[in-house]
C-alpha cells in the first residue's frame, strides 16, 4: 500500500551534512564499525594477493621449469582463499549487523518521534506517507550505510591497491591500464542513473497496475451494471502496455550498459598484452607478469561497477535522508514547557490537584495554520458531573472544540482554564490521562476483545473488563461469541461489525473511569438491533458524569444538561432540550428534522411486528 | 509491499559474472533476493504431479506468439558465449608465443590485442541482443497474462467476487504474475546462459586436454548441490522474516491509523513498548538471515576457491610435466573463473524455480473459474412490464433470501420496496440485472424470459444505483459518464442537478475535472450516493433502480432528489429501495417484504387503510409530532 508513496524522489546533489548525522546511527555499533573497517581492509588485501600470487606462479614455473616448489604455492594459495573467505564472512556479518540494526534504530526513533508528535504534523501527512518513511526508506538508509558504506571503503582500499602494487611492479603496463578507468567511471555513472531511474518507472507502473486490479475487483458488480468491461479493458491495457514498456526499457539500457562496459574492460586487458607484450618481445620480461597485470586489470571493474552503482543509489537516495531525517528531527508543537517539564522530573507531578472540578473556555479563537479561523471567541464554563451535548450541522467547528478540549490542538487566540489554570501550564500526560474518548470511527487494534478493553486500563483484572463491557452493553454479544473475551478482532477490528467495535471502544473508555469522557457518537448507518445495543450503552456510559458528547440521537441530545448549537465555530443557541424548543430556533429545526430521520424507519417497525 | 531494493537491475550481476573478478555485489545483493512471495514457498511440496504437469503446460501455452522471438534471444546468447569464451583462447595463443620466443608484435601480439576488444565487442553485440528480445518476449508474454487475468476477473460472475478474498486475489495478480515475470526474464535465461557456457566451453577443454578438464570441473557438481541444497533449506527462515516484517508493520500502521485512541488513553509508552517488541524481533530475524547466509557465502567460496587453486596449483604440474603449455594452463584458469561465478549462482535460480510453479498453479486457479457465459444479442429493445412469478432464490451458502415471491411491476410505474435488511430487496433487483442466475420461479421483462436476454443488453437498459455505489478513481465527469460516454456537458450537469449535487462538485476546486480517491477528493457517504444517482440518472434508462440511494443525504436534499425523479414519472419505472417512509410516499405502490416474502403491496393510501405495518409506522410518526407538542406544552407549564 505504501508504494505510491515510495518513488515521489528524483536525484539531488549529496549533502554530507545529512549522511554525517545519519552515520551518527553506525557508530552506536562502534566495535562492530570497528571491525568493519578491518575486514574492508583484509578483504582488499587478499582479493590483490590472488594476482600477485598467479603471476609469481606463472613466472617462476615458467622461467624454472620442473624446478618450482608447487607445495609452498599450494599453501600459500590455501592461506590467503581461507583469508578471503573469512573476510567475507566478516564483511557480511559486520554489514548484515549494521543493516539491521541501524534500520531498527532509525524505525526506532522515527516511532518514538510520531507518538510524541502533534495532530498539526499528522493532519500534513498521510499514513501512507509515514508508512513509507518508517519501511521502505529505512531499509533503503540502512542498506547504504552498510553494505555501501562497505563498499566504499573496500572498493578504494583495492583500487588504491591494484594501482599501487602496478605502478610498482611496472609502470607502464600500470599507466595503460589505469587510462581505461576514468572513462569506466563515467560511463557506468552515466548508465547506474538512468538504469536506477527507468527501474523506478518500473515499480511506478508497477504499483499503479495493481491499483487498477484492486479497482478492477473492488468495482466489478459496478463495472458490470454499466457494462464497462471492455472499456475497463482497454484503460487495463494502457496501463500494462506501460509497464511493459518501461520494463523492456530498462532490460534494454542493461543491455546497452553491459556491452559497453564488457568492451571497455577489454580494451584495459588489451593493453596490458599488448604494452606487456612488447617488453616481452623487447626487453625480456616474463610473462606471469603479464598474466598478473591482465588480472588486476579485471579485478578492477567491481569496485568501480560496485561503486558507480552505491554513487547513483546515494543522490536518488537523498530524498529518503531528507524526510527521514526531517521526521527524527521535528519538534512536536504541543509539549510540556521547559518549566513544566523541570517540576515534573523534580516532583513527579504538575503541582496542581489532580481532580477537575471546572472547565472553562475563555475567548477561544482557533484555525488550522493558515485556514480560516474556525473557532471564534468561544466562551463557556461547566462544573464537573455535568452532560454538554453540541450539535449542529457537520464543518460547524464542534470536532475542533473537543479537539481543544483534550488539547490535541492548542487555542490559537484565548485560553482554556481547568480550575482556573490554563491547561497549557499543566501537565499533558496529566489531562490525556483523565480522558476518555470514543470516537465516531472506532479504532481497534489486533488482538483480543479483552486485551482492547483492557487498553483504558492496563492493569484492570477480567473481572473490571467484564463490568466495563456490561455498562457499556458489549457483555452480551461478547458472550455469545465463541471465544467470549478471547475472541480475536482481527487486523483493525475488522472481525467485528462497526457496532460490535463501537461497543467495545465504550467499554474501553469505561474501563478507564475518566474524570472527563468525550465523545463522537457514530453516525454510520447500523441495523437496528446494534443501534438499540449503542443506545442502551450510551445511556449507561454517560450518567453521572462530565462529559462532552457530539450528539447525534435524540435521546443523547435530550437528556444533556446542557445544549450548544454550534455553526460556524459559534454557540448560536445555548440551553437545555425544553428551553431551545421553544426558542423555536435552529434547534428546534434540527431535531424535528431529525425525528423525522430517525424514527421513520420501515425496519424498527417490521421488528416489532414480527416480535409481537 | 516494499522489499529491499536497492541495485535491482539485473544487469549489473551479468557483467560481474562475464568478468569475474570478484563478487562482492551478489554477496550483498544475496540478502535482497528470494523474499518474493512466502505463500508461494510453502505449498509446492504438496502439489500433486498431475497439477504440476498441466502448470507446465499452462506456461508453454503462455509463450505462444513469443516463442521465435525467446528463440533467437537464446541463439543470440549462445552466439555471444562463443565469442566471450574464445578470448580466453585468444590469450592461449598469445602466451604461447611469447612463451616460445616466437612472437612479435606485429604478427602476434597486436592481432592478439585487436582480438581481445574486438570478440568481447561481438559478444557484447549479441548481450545486447539476447537481453532486448528476452526482455520483449518475456514482458510481452507477461503482459498478455496480465490482460488475461483482468478480463477474466471482470468477467467473473458476482457469485464468484462475493466469496472471493480481494486481497488475496490481487496478491494472485500482482507478486504471482511478478514470480511468473522473474522465471521468464530472468531464471529461464540464467539457466540457459550457465548450460550455454558449459556447452561451449567443455569442447574448448577437451580439444586441450581430458585430465585438465577434469580437474577444472569436478567441484562445479558439488558448488551447484550445496547452492540447492542451502536455499531449499533456508526457505522457511526467509518467510519467517517476511512474516516479521509484516507484523512490524501491522503494528506500525494500526498505531498511525488509531493515533486519537492512542493520545486520548495515554498509551504511548505501551505502544512504544509494543512497536519495539515488534522491530526487535524483525531485527533479531532478519540478522540471523544474514549470519545463515553468511555461512553459506563463506563455505561456497572456500569450495569456488578450492577449485580455482586445483586448475592453479594442478595446472602447474601438468606444465611442469610438459603434458601442457603455459599457455593452455591460463587457458583453462581464465575459462574456469569465467564461469564458476554464474555457475555458484544456479544453484539458487534452481531452488527457486519451484517458486514459478506455485505461482502459475494459484494463477490458474483464477483462470479456470467459469467466467459468466458469452451470449448473442437478439437487438430486440429491453421493455415492458416486469413479471416475477414464484421466485426463490439462495446465495452460494444454500441460504433461501427469496421465497416464491411474485409482484409485477407495469411499465413507468414508480415503484417502492420496504423491509428490513436481509428481507430480500437487494437480492431481488440484483437479479433483476442479472448479477445472479436464478434457477427457481421466472421474471420476464416486456413478456420475455429474463435468462434468454444477454446479459449487457439489459444491464444497458437499467440505471442502478447500487447499495454501496463503487466510484472509479478517475475525475468526478468520467465518473458520471461510466455508463453513457458520449454525453455532452450539458447532459452532465443536468444529471449532477437531478442529483442536487452539482454544486458540490462546482465547489471542488476543478469542476467537474476534480479527480475522486487517493490522488484527489475523498467524497462522504451522501456525496457518494448522489454521484452514483447522477451517474444512472444520466443514461436515461428505461428501468431507474435506487438501492437504499437516499441513506446517507439529509431530509432536504433526499426531498430535493425525489421531485426530480417525480419529473421523470413515466418516462422510466423506477424501482426505489428505502428504510425511511419519506422516500416512499411517491411511489405508485409500495411493496413491503421480510424475510423473502411479500407481507403487504399497495398505494400508499390504500396501506394506511389496512392494518399492518406501513400504517404502524406512519402512526409511528404521528406519535412523535405529539410528543414533541407535548415536550412544548409541558416546557410551558413549567
Amino acid at each position: 500500500m505504501n508504494s505510491e508513496w515510495m518513488d515521489d524522489d528524483h536525484e539531488q546533489k549529496v549533502d554530507l551534512r545529512l549522511w554525517s548525522k545519519l552515520l551518527q546511527y553506525t557508530l552506536h555499533y562502534r566495535r562492530t564499525a570497528v571491525s568493519f573497517t578491518l575486514v574492508a581492509f583484509s578483504l582488499a588485501a587478499s582479493d590483490l594477493c590472488f594476482p600477485l600470487i598467479t603471476g609469481k606462479l606463472i613466472s617462476d614455473v615458467e622461467e624454472h621449469g620442473a624446478d618450482v616448489d608447487l607445495w609452498s604455492y599450494g599453501i600459500l594459495f590455501g592461506i590467503v582463499s581461507l583469508a578471503l573467505c573469512a573476510s567475507v564472512w566478516g564483511f557480511i556479518s559486520c554489514a548484515g549487523k549494521i543493516r539491521t540494526h541501524v534500520s531498527h534504530d532509525i524505525r526506532r526513533d522515527a516511532f518514538e518521534k510520531l507518538q510524541q508528535l502533534s495532530f498539526s504534523f499528522y493532519d500534513t501527512k498521510p499514513v501512507g506517507w509515514l508508512m513509507a518513511r518508517l519501511t521502505s526508506d529505512c531499509n533503503r538508509l540502512s542498506n547504504i550505510l552498510a553494505w555501501g558504506v562497505m563498499d566504499f571503503i573496500w572498493g578504494t582500499t583495492l583500487m588504491i591497491g591494484i594501482a599501487g602494487v602496478m605502478l610498482v611492479y611496472n609502470w607502464k603496463m600500470a599507466l595503460a591500464v589505469l587510462s581505461v578507468v576514468p572513462l569506466l567511471f563515467l560511463v557506468s555513472v552515466f548508465f547506474r542513473k538512468r538504469i536506477l531511474r527507468a527501474s523506478r518507472r518500473v515499480r511506478k507502473s508497477n504499483s499503479k497496475i495493481t491499483a487498477v486490479y484492486n479497482e478492477g475487483i473492488m468495482g466489478v458488480r459496478t463495472s458490470k451494471v454499466f457494462v464497462r468491461a471492455d472499456e475497463n479493458l482497454r484503460d487495463f491495457d494502457r496501463v500494462a502496455e506501460e509497464l511493459r514498456h518501461h520494463s523492456v526499457h530498462t532490460a534494454v539500457l542493461s543491455a546497452i550498459y553491459l556491452p559497453i562496459v564488457l568492451t571497455i574492460g577489454s580494451i584495459a586487458i588489451a593493453l596490458a598484452l599488448s604494452t606487456g607484450g612488447h617488453q616481452v618481445v623487447v626487453a625480456g620480461l616474463v610473462v606471469g607478469e603479464v598474466v598478473m597485470f591482465m588480472y588486476y586489470a579485471q579485478l578492477f571493474f567491481a569496485p568501480i561497477q560496485d561503486m558507480s552503482a552505491w554513487f547513483a543509489e546515494l543522490q536518488m537516495a537523498q530524498a529518503s535522508a531528507e524526510r527521514v531525517l526531517s521526521l527524527v528531527e521535528a519538534v512536536p508543537e504541543i509539549r510540556d514547557n521547559d518549566n513544566l517539564q523541570r517540576r515534573l522530573s523534580e516532583h513527579g507531578s504538575d503541582g496542581f490537584p489532580d481532580e477537575i472540578n471546572t472547565i472553562e473556555f475563555r475567548d477561544v479563537g482557533f484555525r488550522y495554520r493558515e485556514g480560516p479561523q474556525i473557532i471564534e471567541r468561544f466562551n463557556l464554563s461547566i462544573q464537573s458531573g455535568q452532560q454538554v451535548a453540541l450539535v449542529g450541522r457537520t464543518g460547524g467547528g464542534k470536532s475542533t472544540l473537543i479537539n481543544l478540549l483534550c488539547r490535541f490542538y492548542e487555542p490559537t487566540e484565548g485560553e482554556i482554564l481547568i480550575d482556573g489554570v490554563d491547561y497549557r501550564q499543566r501537565s499533558l500526560h496529566w489531562l490525556q490521562s483523565k480522558l476518555g474518548i470514543v470516537l465516531q470511527q472506532p479504532h481497534l487494534f489486533s488482538g483480543t476483545i479483552a486485551e482492547n478493553i483492557r487498553y483504558g486500563d492496563p492493569d484492570a483484572d477480567q473481572n473490571s473488563v467484564e463490568n466495563a463491557a456490561q455498562m457499556a452493553g458489549a457483555h452480551d454479544f461478547i458472550e455469545k461469541l465463541e471465544n467470549g473475551y478471547q475472541t480475536d478482532v482481527g487486523e483493525g477490528g475488522n472481525q467485528l461489525s462497526l457496532g460490535e467495535k463501537q461497543l467495545i471502544s465504550f467499554a474501553r473508555a469505561v474501563l478507564k473511569r475518566p474524570q472527563l469522557l468525550v465523545m463522537d457518537e457514530a453516525t454510520s448507518s447500523v441495523d437496528t438491533e446494534t443501534e438499540r445495543q449503542i443506545q442502551n450503552g450510551l445511556q449507561r456510559v454517560l450518567s453521572g458524569r462530565t462529559c462532552f458528547v457530539i450528539a447525534h440521537r435524540l435521546s443523547t441530545i435530550r437528556s444533556a444538561d446542557i445544549i450548544l448549537v454550534i455553526e460556524n465555530g459559534k454557540i448560536v443557541e445555548k440551553g437545555t432540550h425544553l428551553e431551545l424548543l421553544q426558542q423555536r430556533g435552529s434547534y428546534y429545526s434540527l431535531y424535528t428534522e431529525q425525528s423525522m430521520r430517525e424514527i421513520v424507519r420501515i425496519d424498527n417497525v417490521i421488528d416489532d411486528s414480527t416480535s409481537a | 509491499m516494499v522489499r529491499h531494493s536497492h541495485l535491482s537491475n539485473r544487469g549489473c550481476e551479468v557483467a560481474l559474472h562475464s568478468y569475474p573478478a570478484i563478487n562482492h555485489l551478489e554477496r550483498g545483493k544475496d540478502r535482497c533476493l528470494g523474499r518474493e512471495i512466502p505463500a508461494a514457498t510453502a505449498c509446492l511440496a504438496t502439489m500433486e504431479p498431475a497439477l504440476k504437469a498441466s502448470v507446465r503446460r499452462t506456461l508453454w501455452d503462455l509463450t505462444a506468439g513469443q516463442r521465435m522471438r525467446y528463440l533467437a534471444a537464446i541463439l543470440a546468447m549462445a552466439a555471444g558465449t562463443v565469442f566471450l569464451l574464445l578470448v580466453p583462447y585468444v590469450i592461449k595463443r598469445a602466451l604461447d608465443g611469447l612463451t616460445s620466443g616466437e612472437a612479435t608484435m606485429r604478427e602476434t601480439i597486436i592481432p592478439a590485442a585487436l582480438a581481445i576488444v574486438g570478440f568481447n565487442a561481438i559478444h557484447g553485440g549479441f548481450t545486447y541482443l539476447r537481453g532486448r528480445w528476452a526482455a520483449e518476449a518475456s514482458e510481452g508474454i507477461v503482459r498478455d497474462l496480465r490482460h488475461r487475468l483482468f478480463a477474466h476477473l471482470e468477467a467473473l460472475p458476482c457469485s464468484y467476487h462475493d466469496q472471493a478474498d480481494t486481497g488475496d486475489l490481487v496478491q494472485r495478480c500482482s507478486s504471482d504474475v511478478e514470480t511468473v515475470r522473474v522465471f521468464l526474464a530472468s531464471q529461464v535465461v540464467e539457466i540457459a546462459r550457465v548450460s550455454l557456457f558449459l556447452i561451449v566451453a567443455i569442447p574448448i577443454m577437451l580439444l586441450q586436454d581430458l585430465w585438465m578438464t577434469v580437474l577444472s570441473l569436478g567441484l562445479i557438481p558439488v558448488i551447484v548441490f550445496f547452492a540447492v541444497r542451502f536455499f531449499h533449506k533456508v526457505r522457511g527462515l526467509f518467510q519467517k522474516v517476511d512474516e516479521a516484517e509484516g507484523r512490524l508493520t501491522t503494528v506500525l500502521q494500526e498505531n498511525l491509523t488509531g493515533i486519537r485512541v492512542v493520545r486520548a488513553f495515554a498509551r504511548q509508552e505501551y505502544e512504544i513498548q509494543k512497536f519495539l517488541e515488534k522491530n526487535g524481533e524483525f531485527r533479531d530475524l532478519e540478522y540471523k538471515l544474514f549470519m545463515t547466509l553468511t555461512n553459506y557465502w563463506t563455505l561456497s567460496d572456500i569450495l569456488v576457491f578450492s577449485q580455482l587453486g586445483l586448475v592453479l596449483i594442478g595446472g602447474a604440474t601438468f606444465v611442469m610435466q610438459g603434458n601442457i603449455t603455459l599457455g593452455t594452463w591460463v587457458l583453462f584458469w581464465w575459462l574456469v573463473r569465467t564461469i564458476i561465478w554464474p555457475v555458484r549462482r544456479i544453484g539458487r535460480v534452481l531452488a527457486d524455480t519451484g517458486k514459478a510453479t506455485v505461482a502459475i498453479g494459484r494463477i490458474q486457479e483464477v483462470l479456470t473459474v467459469e467466467t459468466e457465459s458469452e451470449e448473442s444479442s437478439s437487438e430486440i429493445p429491453v421493455q415492458g412490464n416486469i413479471e416475477v412469478r414464484n421466485l426463490s432464490f439462495a446465495y452460494a451458502d444454500g441460504r433461501y433470501v427469496l421465497h416464491e415471491l411474485t409482484l409485477s411491476i407495469q411499465e413507468g410505474e414508480t415503484v417502492a420496496l420496504l423491509g428490513p435488511p436481509g428481507s430480500g430487496k437487494s437480492t431481488l433487483v440484483n437479479l433483476l440485472v442479472r448479477l445472479y442466475d436464478y434457477h427457481e420461479g421466472s421474471i420476464s421483462i416486456g413478456d420475455r424470459e429474463l435468462k434468454t436476454i444477454r446479459r449487457d443488453d439489459v444491464r444497458d437498459a437499467f440505471g442502478m444505483v447500487l447499495q454501496d455505489p463503487f466510484l472509479y478513481s478517475k475525475s468526478i465527469r468520467e465518473n458520471v459518464t461510466v455508463g453513457s460516454a458520449n454525453a455532452a456537458d450539458q447532459e452532465v450537469q443536468e444529471s449532477a442537478q437531478a442529483a442536487d449535487i452539482h454544486e458540490n462538485i462546482r465547489d471542488f476546486h476543478d469542476g467537474y475535472d476534480t479527480m475522486i480517491g487517493e490522488r484527489g477528493v475523498t467524497l462522504s457517504g451522501g456525496q457518494r450516493q448522489r454521484l452514483a444517482i447522477a451517474r444512472a440518472v444520466i443514461k436515461q434508462p428505461r428501468f431507474l433502480v435506487l438501492d437504499d440511494s437516499l441513506s446517507a443525504v439529509d431530509t432536504k436534499t433526499e426531498a430535493q432528489i425525489l421531485r426530480a425523479l417525480d419529473a421523470r414519472r413515466g418516462q422510466q419505472t423506477t424501482i426505489l429501495i428505502a428504510h425511511r417512509l419519506s422516500s416512499t410516499r411517491l411511489a405508485d405502490r409500495i411493496f413491503v417484504l421480510d424475510q423473502g416474502r411479500i407481507v403487504q403491496q399497495g398505494s400508499h393510501d390504500e396501506l394506511l387503510g389496512t392494518d399492518g405495518p406501513y400504517r404502524r409506522l406512519w402512526t409511528i410518526q404521528g406519535t412523535l409530532e405529539d410528543e414533541i407538542s407535548r415536550d412544548l406544552s409541558g416546557g410551558r407549564g413549567a
